[in-house]
């Protein structure tokens, strides 16, 4: 009875905020339901654990469950999932409070979640299901999420009560080494490839996750991802993958798995990973052959927001988001600089961080980024701004190997101030990062005045 | 010329702390004309911390401390030699709970540090981060020290004639939130919770310690500070940021 009143209002508040406010609808419903009924995802009927699947982990929850969704879907299989990332679990709720008749029956035949890491345990309570898929577990939100082993612990944990059937990426260590204590385990990977790189001995790489001695790093596919072994153990990845995205032309933008040719939506080689854990989870959950998920990826859109251009007096201001708080997608944000040989401004505006109260200030993970080949690649200026960070922002390029001369430093978060910055430079090509909600004002005032 | 030890940098690995390394040996080179940054872990074989000025512990995983502590056992004697000399050991973030005592973890188990401070450690279950700033005594001088921490144990240390803090609190949480103390200081070996690019981005400290520790080797280092109009530039800005967070927003 509780359930179903909860349901109702749910249901209500979904319809109302479709009419009032639709940007609020990915938790509010499920938010206000459980509020009224706190264990109601426990009451959905007509949900098969082993159709269900929640993706955790560092990077690339998103952009893997929109991958799955877009297959599963091109397949003809009705999905729900919370595409929107609300990954909590007032989001799950609200996806199934949306996908539900009135006595909380849904039909459906996949049931695809995005899930926190520190969440998971609080999710899985709550939702059966049999497939949980570990895209990495780095360095990230460290307000939060403290040190890596804290999330590794909450996963493994979650890995262990539940017997799930484990995807795991194995590449990346941490989520590599949780296999050894589960019985059902599927890996993917991807193989070295033209942007495989790698870093001198003056960086740090990572603790092995079984003895605590130090891994070593034969390539790097994303930073702490690639071939690896412990120097102690022998902990490694070299036993490889069942699934294994080969043969990455970035230039036709094609790769393979399992011999079968896949066109690449987005040549981002951290995507790779995306694209090889999507291939094994429709195998392996919906008897999906590679040659038929290959079809969907000719067509595949990802969510926007990461990547953006916008056109300003003259100048391609290429916008590329990184997370302060986690190195891996900075040294992305470097190595796509690196590869563009054309001549470049650098616009860098770390922030302060403002994903929780206290806001607070972090330059930390510059100096885990090897800058070396962006300093190479015909940079002509690193522009430093906003009005707090700007110079912990240019200390670290200089530490970083930037020649000072070359660094420019506007203390300001003001965007046209920044913009016309940037309008005064001498080239075209123009790169920039900062956080999305500051980005999204330049884009308003460069399509303004622009 | 001046040698630094960083030690098990792959372990002891979290919170770009390279940044600390690189502005031990920059600052070091700028003071004193040359230096060496020595990479030392398990596999280093015959280690001997008398063979250096500074050795840098950067922030660990708590998981980390019984293998870094049982290694640690070869070189003890040494190592308390080296501290006694007046040379300099800095450890900074979750490493400072590797040098107290007993740490009791959210499992309800317990792990050991080396026990050199007297100080125990309990691990917090949930993160807490955000800026620091403290009034540090070190090395005879009185310094402002802007950093972060991101705490993960919750340090418990009763401060008597060898054992003094670090420094005040001005802002932030400490050693626990709640007694205004920052970090341990003995002789000239500083642990402290403050960590990220905290030498990078304190020059004036790092030159210090860099001091201390050549004057206990018996080296000759420059006593002038080099010019540090950039970091300066940014303390301000960052105590401009803290000053002007809400009362109570710590959330401790």
């Amino acid at each position: 009875m509780k359930f179903r009143s909860a349901l109702v209002y749910g249901k209500l508040i979904n319809l109302a905020i479709n009419v009032i406010d639709k940007s609020r609808g990915s938790n509010k419903a499920g938010e206000m339901a459980m509020a009224k009924c706190p264990d109601m995802m426990k009451h959905f009927k007509g949900i098969d654990p082993s159709k269900v699947l929640f993706i955790t982990g560092t990077n690339g929850k998103s952009s893997t469950n929109n991958l799955i969704n877009h297959i599963l879907t091109k397949q003809g299989y009705k999905v729900v999932s919370n595409l929107a990332g609300a990954n909590l679990l007032t989001g799950i709720c609200t996806a199934l409070l949306k996908a539900s008749d009135m006595s909380g029956n849904i039909d459906a035949d996949f049931f695809v979640f995005e899930t926190d890491e520190r969440y998971l345990h609080k999710i899985r309570e709550n939702l059966p299901c049999d497939n949980l898929l570990v895209t990495n577990i780095q360095k990230d939100q460290v307000q939060r999420n403290g040190d890596p082993d804290y999330i590794y612990r909450k996963i493994s944990k979650v890995a262990e009560e539940f017997g799930m059937r484990l995807f795991l990426n194995a590449d990346e260590p941490r989520a590599n080494s949780l296999g050894r204590k589960a019985s059902r385990v599927v890996r993917f990977g991807t193989a070295k490839h033209s942007r495989s790189f790698t870093k001198d001995d003056s960086y740090v790489t990572m603790p092995c996750p079984v003895c605590r001695h130090k891994i070593e790093f034969s390539y790097y596919n994303n930073d702490n991802v690639g071939g690896f072994r412990c120097v102690h153990c022998g902990f490694s990845n070299e036993d490889g993958a069942d699934y294994i995205t080969e043969n990455a032309d970035f230039e036709n933008r094609t790769f393979t798995v399992r011999d079968v040719q896949f066109k690449m939506p987005y040549d981002q080689p951290y995507m790779l990973y995306n694209y090889s854990a999507a291939v094994a989870v429709v195998k392996e959950i919906a008897g999906i052959e590679p040659e038929e998920a290959a079809k969907a990826f000719a067509d595949f859109s990802n969510i926007s927001g990461r990547y953006e251009t916008i056109h300003y007096k003259g100048k391609n201001i290429k916008y590329m988001r990184f997370k302060q708080e986690n190195p891996e997608t900075l040294q992305n944000f470097i190595n796509v600089i690196a590869s563009d040989p054309d001549e470049k401004v650098i616009v860098v505006g770390y922030g302060t961080v403002n994903d929780i109260i206290p806001s607070y200030i972090n330059s930390f993970y510059g100096f885990d980024c090897d800058f070396s080949k962006m300093i190479r690649s015909n940079v002509k200026k690193f522009l430093c701004v906003t009005d707090t960070v700007c110079y912990d922002a240019a200390n670290s390029f200089m530490y970083g190997g930037v020649d000072p001369s070359m660094i420019e430093i506007l203390p300001t978060s003001d965007v046209s101030e920044i913009l016309e910055a940037i309008a005064k430079q001498d080239t075209d090509n123009v790169y920039l990062t900062m956080e999305l909600a500051k980005f999204e004002k330049m884009q308003a005032v460069a399509g303004k005045e622009g | 010329m001046i040698k630094i030890a960083w030690m098990y940098p792959d372990t002891l690995y979290l919170h770009g702390e390279r940044g600390n390394a690189l502005a031990l040996q920059h600052f070091s080179e700028v003071l004193g004309g040359e230096a060496v940054l020595d990479k030392v872990d398990f596999e280093t074989k015959d280690f001997d911390p008398m063979d250096y000025d500074i050795l840098f512990f950067a922030p660990g995983e708590v998981s980390s401390f019984e293998v870094v502590g049982e290694d640690m056992d070869r070189y003890m004697d040494r190592l308390k030699e080296f501290i006694e000399s007046g040379r300099a050991v800095i450890a900074t973030g979750t490493t400072l709970g590797l040098f107290g005592g007993e740490v009791s973890r959210t499992d309800g188990t317990k792990t050991h540090g080396i026990g050199f401070i007297p100080a125990t450690a309990v691990e917090r279950e949930y993160v807490y981060g955000d800026d620091e700033q403290i009034n540090a005594d070190y090395h005879g001088r009185t310094m402002e020290v802007v950093g972060n921490q991101i705490q993960m144990i919750n340090i418990s240390f009763e401060e008597n004639a060898e054992f003094r803090r670090f420094g005040s609190v001005v802002y932030g949480m400490g050693n626990n939130g709640r007694d205004g103390i920052e970090g341990v200081v003995y002789k000239n070996s500083v642990f402290t919770n403050m960590l990220g690019p905290v030498l990078v981005n304190n020059p004036w400290l790092t030159s210090e310690i860099i001091r201390a520790a050549a004057e206990a080797s018996g080296k000759n280092v420059k006593a002038k500070d080099p010019d540090f109009e950039l970091e300066r530039k940014s303390l301000e800005c960052k105590k401009l940021f803290i000053a002007e967070k809400k009362p109570g927003s710590m959330g401790l």
